[in-house]
């Protein structure tokens, strides 16, 4: 009986004492995807990359918006979205209480703007993209280059198209040959 | 929000069975109990088609590390004892049956747990034909615990959210993008080739996770370093106490030489 006791009182509680204190929980455990909209720019990676669906960004061209969305309920917390993202935002933290009574709470919305084109005005691709592409392809320029850049990523690829051909008609006569 | 991916087939060609919903007294003796539960509650545990991870994990809920029977949580053999039952697996068809004599056979008033990815919403099983999308598409749902699957913490944080002892804390949340708004340039001072350089040697060395942690604190010590970077560098490498990332942080201070050696070179040529 005391041999009994003694054993016990050595090897102590192994119980944790969640829900009555916080979890210990490593740094690098897969929790909830933590998504930070503002380094978002809805370039739709990690959409194409969740294996269960989970994360899907809609377009509503009417609108001019696309909206990133995720339904916890549905993630399966692989980290793909972390590991594709170009923008570095979305990462898994370590929050773990994700246990909700009414189904609309596990959804989580964000709603970003299209880009107009600056010739047709129809819409082509997120704003913050276009303009992060701008910022990359212009960077260690001068600014001057960097405003051009964004002005002629403004234009959607099919004015582009009609631009490039037309540039090269002028070309081809004023050097007096023609294209067929 | 629309589905990604449709059912092509006639709905006609599936036999659904209708939701069932609750009497008004039910729910109110469901509310009485929930207000001042004083007992011990009994659980049981149905799989409609999952992969028995869920399962796995119930039953470490029980185990004495986390210990679910402190709080009156039994597992019990038979659905005529319990008061919570809890569904796993995305539904599929063929369980549809097991399912609702289970949920007939339980006494009122009983508590629905919609437990894992598959009995929340599908999970990744969502666009299978025979699968009915969750628990929720058959009966209604008082807790929903996501996970794929639920660890043993997550699970009791559901319990003790259905029994009242802890608050939920996920929220809906809609949020739209300010009027103007920018992405932010990672380490703008660096060159873009550089960085996605050194970005793709991190992760082939370590991994996307840590790989990202570490090229980040490369690039981090590179842009504040300005002129004396290898200095700045060099103080990061002598800082880290692991070796692993002293050897990844080494091998990338080679790869950024190699690079600028050859920048310096293209730029000689021109």
């Amino acid at each position: 009986m005391f041999k009994t006791i003694k054993e016990v009182l050595r090897t102590g509680n192994a119980t944790v004492k969640y829900p009555f204190a916080p979890l210990e929980r490593p740094q690098d455990v897969r929790g909830k995807p933590e998504h930070n909209h503002v380094k978002c720019m809805v370039c739709s990676a990690c959409a194409v990359a969740c294996p269960p669906n989970a994360i899907q960004t809609p377009l509503d061209m009417r609108e001019g918006t696309k909206t990133w969305s995720i339904n916890y309920g549905r993630c399966v917390f692989c980290g793909r979205c972390e590991e594709v993202c170009p923008s570095k935002a979305i990462r898994l933290g370590t929050e773990f209480e994700l246990a909700v009574m009414t189904k609309e709470d596990m959804e989580e919305l964000c709603v970003y703007h299209l880009q107009a084109c600056t010739q047709c005005g129809s819409h082509f691709a997120p704003a913050k993209q276009v303009a992060y592409v701008a910022r990359i392809l212009a960077q260690g320029k001068d600014t001057n280059t960097a405003a051009q850049k964004l002005e002629y990523a403004k234009v959607c690829p099919k004015c582009k198209q009609k631009y490039d051909v037309q540039r090269l008609m002028e070309q081809s006569k004023e050097e007096g040959e023609w294209l067929c | 929000m629309a589905v990604l991916i449709d059912h092509e087939y006639p709905s006609r060609l599936q036999y659904k069975l209708d939701r069932i919903t609750l009497d008004e007294s039910i729910i109110k003796a469901k509310s009485a109990l929930l207000n001042s539960i004083k007992r011990s509650v009994y659980l049981y545990r149905i799989d409609c088609g999952g992969c028995n991870g869920c399962e796995i994990e119930i039953f470490s809920t029980i185990t004495p590390v986390f210990d679910a029977e402190r709080f009156g949580i039994k597992n019990t053999p038979s659905p005529r004892h319990a008061d919570i039952l809890i569904y796993t697996g995305s539904l599929t068809r063929s369980m549809r049956m097991p399912a609702l004599r289970a949920w007939q056979g339980a006494p009122d008033p009983k508590l629905v747990v919609s437990y894992g990815a598959c009995g929340c919403t599908g999970g990744i099983f969502h666009d299978n034909y025979c699968v009915w999308g969750g628990t929720d598409q058959l009966f209604p749902v008082d807790v929903y615990v996501p996970g794929c699957p639920p660890t043993p913490a997550q699970t009791i944080y559901g319990f003790a959210m259905a029994l009242g002892l802890l608050e939920q804390k996920l929220q809906r949340s809609t949020s739209a993008e300010l009027p103007g708004e920018l992405a932010p340039l990672p380490f703008e001072a660096i060159p873009y080739k550089v960085r996605t350089a050194i970005e793709r040697k991190a992760r082939v060395l370590s991994g996307y996770r840590s790989g990202k942690d570490m090229s980040n604190e490369f690039m981090a010590a590179l842009e504040s370093g300005g002129e004396d970077a290898l200095i700045s560098i060099q103080a990061l490498i002598s800082e880290a106490s692991d070796p692993r990332k002293r050897e990844v942080l080494t091998e990338l201070k080679t790869e950024l030489c190699a690079l600028t050696a050859s920048m310096e070179a293209c730029y000689e040529q021109q």
